[in-house]
């Protein structure tokens, strides 16, 4: 445990210093401002048109649930495509990773210290930008116009831990990929999975809308979370020292 | 008292090729013990075993008493891999107190400035490890090793790649790991003037096979081919150097100029040569054994396992 929080620790401050990092907080800074602008905006025009709120209720939740599940989704899967198995290569190419394995440490504690290093700057950057979105949304447009806060209990839990989960799971997925294999798998895994995240969540806020406000939406998130957590799990078993070195040199076992 | 390290029939297989084939040794503690042989022939295979990065396909290794594949054996031991696995977008004390958490030593600040100070590296600390020189970063390499307090250190080509005056730097700070910190040291090198410079103890292995295995004085005495130098106070003259080279029984080998080397051959004694060469009016300077050197042992010994 000590161990796995020491290349947590670490792993967080290389990459809140690396410039991939920076160029990411940059993206999801103009993202979360054009959303904070823009939502109101369209919001207030809607709403002035004077639905009754039984009528709006339902079109404002279909709107806060594309909010609250794309922000996450698109922070977490922005963060994971920029800078989830990059340093595994680099650690892998340069030796840093023999050296560390040579330790104490497990490999196990490694897996999970890299995967929560590269999750964590990306859940919070996520949690931030989607509350500011919420929190706009809710007192710059509906509840001056209906006096109700908008935030569907389900939307909540599917934004804030059902979809982070998920995320997560995809993360050490990846992460076993890149420490066993070449890393450019695992990669290529996240970044498949991601956008295929990124089309259900429009498909369902296209067709199946009322999903997206209901505890099947949240539950089918939670749902994805287990299946690729149990995956990452069952997968772990095959993690081991020998396994990782020999990938560093070409050979995947 | 346990041996450092003891390596019991280690065999290992990686891809169907059998990599070791029943290496057995051991490291005595206090030793600083050299690892020699050619590319390929398993020596950074031996040390990722005893590191626990690579297990055995049989046979049994410990480190100071512990099985390799215990924790508890990889708290003991330092290591410089051949890639030093150095950060380089970290300061060298940063990548010290890495290795400290990692280690849960318990304040290692005072630790980490005493060890930068024994590798030279004290005003350098809080430079990024990107602006390092090879030396230098060898250096900290073993620094991090030593940065726990281990009792043995085992270190891959420490000097690979290094300059000659970084080398040298690099081995006053081995000499002074195993002499003023007591540590025994595991040494695998392809730098035998260095091997011999430091080592009193070596193995040679091919083909993942030991070939030779002892200490190296005792190695070096009895490879040394009976071979006797003689100083003259001149240069000894051609014809005589032809005389004496066809007496064979003599052995006379070379001559380089006021040096004769001879083979002893059976039955012939040391006073028989010196006594022939006064009695041919050579001064004799001295008269010394010559000791096979390690190179010279080295390719002897590959040679002989060659296959034919």
């Amino acid at each position: 445990m000590k161990g796995m929080l020491v290349v947590l620790q670490s792993d967080v401050g290389d990459i809140l210093h690396s410039r991939g990092f920076l160029i990411v907080a940059i993206i999801i800074g103009v993202l979360a401002v054009g959303a904070a602008v823009g939502v109101p905006i369209a919001l207030n025009g809607w709403l002035a048109t004077g639905l009754a709120w039984e009528e709006a209720k339902p079109l404002l939740e279909l709107f806060m649930g594309l909010a609250v599940n794309y922000m996450p989704l698109i922070v977490l899967f922005t963060c994971m495509a920029t800078w989830a198995t990059d340093p595994i290569a680099k650690e892998k190419a340069k030796g840093p990773i023999e050296s560390l394995l040579a330790t104490p440490l497990t490999a196990r504690a490694v897996w999970i210290g890299k995967s929560l290093a590269i999750f964590l700057p990306a859940y919070i950057i996520g949690l931030i930008t989607t509350l500011i979105i919420i929190l706009v949304m809710n007192f710059a447009s509906i509840l001056p116009a209906t006096g109700h806060f908008v935030l569907p209990l389900p939307e909540a839990l599917t934004s804030f831990l059902f979809l982070p989960l998920l995320m997560f799971a995809l993360i050490s997925l990846g992460v076993i990929f890149s420490l066993i294999t070449n890393p450019v798998i695992g990669q290529t895994i996240i970044i498949f999975v991601g956008v295929l995240l990124l089309q259900v969540v429009g498909q369902v806020g296209g067709r199946m809308w009322w999903l997206l406000a209901s505890w099947d939406y949240a539950l089918y998130n939670l749902a994805g979370a287990a299946l690729l957590g149990v995956i990452a799990f069952y997968l772990s078993r095959s993690l081991s020292k020998e396994r990782i070195i020999l990938s560093s040199k070409g050979k995947w076992a | 008292m346990s041996d450092a390290i003891r390596l019991e029939g280690i065999s290992k297989q990686l891809g169907g090729r059998e990599i070791l084939k029943g290496v057995s040794f051991a490291v005595k503690q206090g030793d600083i013990f050299g690892y020699l042989g050619p590319n390929g022939a398993g020596k950074t295979t031996t040390i990722r075993i005893l590191l626990g990065l690579l297990q055995p396909t049989s046979g049994k290794a410990t480190i100071l008493g512990e099985d390799v594949s215990r924790d508890e054996a990889r708290r003991k031991v330092g290591f410089v891999l051949e890639s030093d696995g150095l950060y380089d977008n970290k300061t060298a004390e940063e990548n010290l107190w890495y290795y400290a958490r990692i280690y849960e030593m318990t304040r290692p600040a005072e630790r980490i400035d005493r060890i930068l100070d024994l590798v030279g590296l004290w005003d350098r600390a809080k430079d990024k490890v990107g602006t390092y020189s090879k030396g230098m970063r060898q250096r900290l390499a073993l620094a991090r090793a030593m940065t726990h307090n281990p009792e043995l250190l085992v270190l891959d080509e420490p000097t690979a790649g290094v300059d000659p005056s970084g080398q040298i730097e690099v081995r006053e700070v081995i000499l002074n790991m195993a002499y003023k910190e007591g540590k025994s040291i595991f040494l695998s090198s392809h730098n035998l003037d260095e091997v011999q410079r430091i080592c009193n103890r070596i193995a040679l292995i091919d083909r993942g096979e030991i070939k030779l295995y002892g200490e190296l004085e005792q190695l070096q005495r009895e490879m040394s081919r009976n071979e006797v130098e003689i100083e003259t106070t001149e240069a000894i003259a051609e014809p005589l150097f032809s005389e004496l080279k066809s007496l064979s029984h003599l052995g006379l080998r070379e001559r380089e100029d006021k040096c004769l080397t001879f083979v002893l051959q059976e039955g012939v004694r040391v006073p028989d040569i010196v006594s022939l060469l006064v009695r041919r009016g050579v001064e004799i300077e001295g008269v010394s054994r010559k000791e096979a050197s390690l190179e010279e042992i080295y390719f002897a010994i590959l040679k002989e396992a060659e296959p034919s």
